[in-house]
């Protein structure tokens, strides 16, 4: 892989197994078995597959918006980049660390305080480094949280936990940014300001895949679009072209 | 998977752990060693003056086998759910999910030495130890460590797949506590019983520590560590089979 490539994703798919998924009681599962002796061996069934032969690459300064329906499969793309989840086949190359963000509104200890919760999280989001207070304490400031930052974060709103994660997930740039739908629960005010910062962000970065149902975002944010329907890409190409391509699929899924 | 990253997370995650618990209580970190304190003084008013066991010192006999065993019993119990009540941070933030594991490990081991220091230290006029076997104390201590680590992975991803192991869990230590001396010497046991504890996973644990304090022979005591660290590797080997066996559908169920 060229230094140029920073992503590449060839022939992924990802299947989950529903049987594991399902609460079936021991009667249930006995009347299953009696009924249907060959269900055991006709498990082919009862599995799901998230992606079908995903394949592309990302190249430096690219920015990429993920788009599709819910359940279309963006979400597990990620993770799988990410190193969350592993695909059943297919392989994944990257050369360079990867920061990734799915959920704004996650303590890692909800009992402690907002300060000290940056303090955790910090250690999560920016591994790599060892000494974080010099970006704790300016995301604190960004955040604008004032007095509640010493107070326990399960009692701040989701607004609130949400200004807290983004203020300090959006310190630093990466080499390979992943941002899925991370302004849910802010308000329209910080919406605003982190909008600006997570910009400024983004144009450091190395290379960004942003997922977002907000059309307006990606067309101000990306370069290229992705968009995945029903488990596999039908569309990668210019923001323009794919946001239009994207309003004709939203009836067929309604 | 062991890097400088990895144990930066656990140390900051075990700290949190450590303040989360004493916040907002009136006696903090007494209550944490008060558990194994009471437990000690009720076991030792039974077996001592109620049911008259005939072991001598038997105070120095029951510390060196009933606090390894709670630190075992409350780190199989604490860390059997936490890969799956760490199921949002796991989806949010990539980290190892051994952080979450290691961390409550750590915490507990520190609960462990605190409350093993206080009773061990008025019972230091009543009995002299061997220096040697003080000296040699943090052998066996490591050869418990890394033996309720592999016992607690395993249980951990079992638990993630299966609901029903930490009933299991809680159940079967209730048990194994009867047949583990504990509470009684290992020659209390009838010859044709005795392959009970050569199968017991955690006698192997306890008796070195056992040896180095209360009757010590550096010959036995060598011999037992051998064991318990054979045992303890065991273990921890066999919890990564598992646990690379399981790996890739993991993320899917937790």
């Amino acid at each position: 892989m060229s230094d140029d490539i920073i992503l590449g994703i060839t022939k992924l798919n990802l299947v989950f197994r529903l049987d594991l998924h399902r609460s079936m009681s021991w009667k249930a599962a006995f009347a299953r078995a009696v009924s249907n002796p060959l269900s055991a061996l006709t498990a082919e069934r009862d599995r799901f597959h998230v992606l079908k032969d995903i394949s592309f690459q990302v190249r430096k300064g690219e920015r990429v918006g993920i788009l599709g329906v819910n359940g279309a499969g963006k979400t597990s793309l990620c993770r799988c980049i990410a190193g969350i989840f592993r695909p059943t086949t297919g392989s994944i190359s990257i050369n360079k660390p990867v920061r990734a963000v799915f959920n704004t509104q996650v303590g890692i200890k909800p009992e402690l305080t907002g300060r000290e919760n940056a303090e955790l999280l910090a250690q999560f989001v920016y591994p790599d480094e060892s000494n974080h207070s010099e970006l704790i304490n300016e995301a604190l400031e960004f955040s604008e949280l004032g007095n509640f930052i010493d107070i326990p974060f399960q009692n701040y709103s989701n607004g609130m936990q949400t200004r807290l994660c983004l203020s300090l997930i959006s310190a630093k740039p990466a080499h390979l940014l992943i941002l899925d739908e991370v302004y849910d629960g802010a308000d329209a005010f910080f919406k605003e300001k982190v909008s600006k910062r997570v910009l400024k962000l983004i144009e450091e970065s190395g290379a960004v895949l942003f997922v977002s149902h907000d059309a307006e975002q990606i067309r101000r944010v990306c370069t290229r679009t992705i968009i995945l329907n029903h488990n596999q890409i039908v569309f990668d190409g210019l923001p323009q072209e794919g946001l239009a391509f994207f309003q004709t699929l939203k009836p067929i899924q309604s | 998977m062991f890097s400088k990253p990895f144990w930066r997370q656990v140390r900051s995650l075990t700290r949190a752990n450590l303040k989360s618990r004493y916040r907002k209580t009136f006696a903090g970190f007494i209550w944490v060693v008060l558990n194994p304190v009471i437990l000690f003084g009720v076991h030792s008013l039974v077996f001592q003056q109620f049911l008259k066991l005939e072991v001598p010192n038997y105070l120095i006999f029951l510390l060196t086998g009933l606090l390894p065993w709670i630190f075992m019993l409350q780190s199989l119990e604490m860390c059997t759910s936490i890969f799956k009540t760490s199921g949002a941070l796991l989806k949010a933030y990539p980290a190892h999910p051994l952080v979450y594991l290691t961390s409550q490990l750590a915490d507990n081991l520190i609960n462990f030495l605190a409350a093993f220091v206080l009773i061990l230290v008025p019972l230091l006029s009543i009995k002299h130890f061997s220096p040697l076997g003080f000296f040699l104390l943090p052998l066996p201590i490591m050869a418990m460590a890394i033996g309720v680590f592999g016992m607690a992975w395993w249980l951990a991803t079992a638990q993630v797949f299966w609901g029903d192991t930490r009933y299991i869990v809680s159940f079967a230590m209730n048990v194994t506590f009867l047949l583990t001396p504990v509470f009684y010497p290992v020659n209390f046991i009838p010859e044709y019983l005795r392959w009970i504890v050569v199968v017991n996973p955690f006698y192997h644990l306890i008796a070195p520590f056992r040896i180095a304090l209360y009757e010590f022979h550096l010959e036995l005591f060598m011999k037992y560590l051998m064991h318990s660290f054979v045992v303890s590797i065991f273990l921890l080997l066999s919890a990564a089979w598992f646990w690379k066996k399981k790996k890739n559908e993991f993320y899917l169920y937790v």
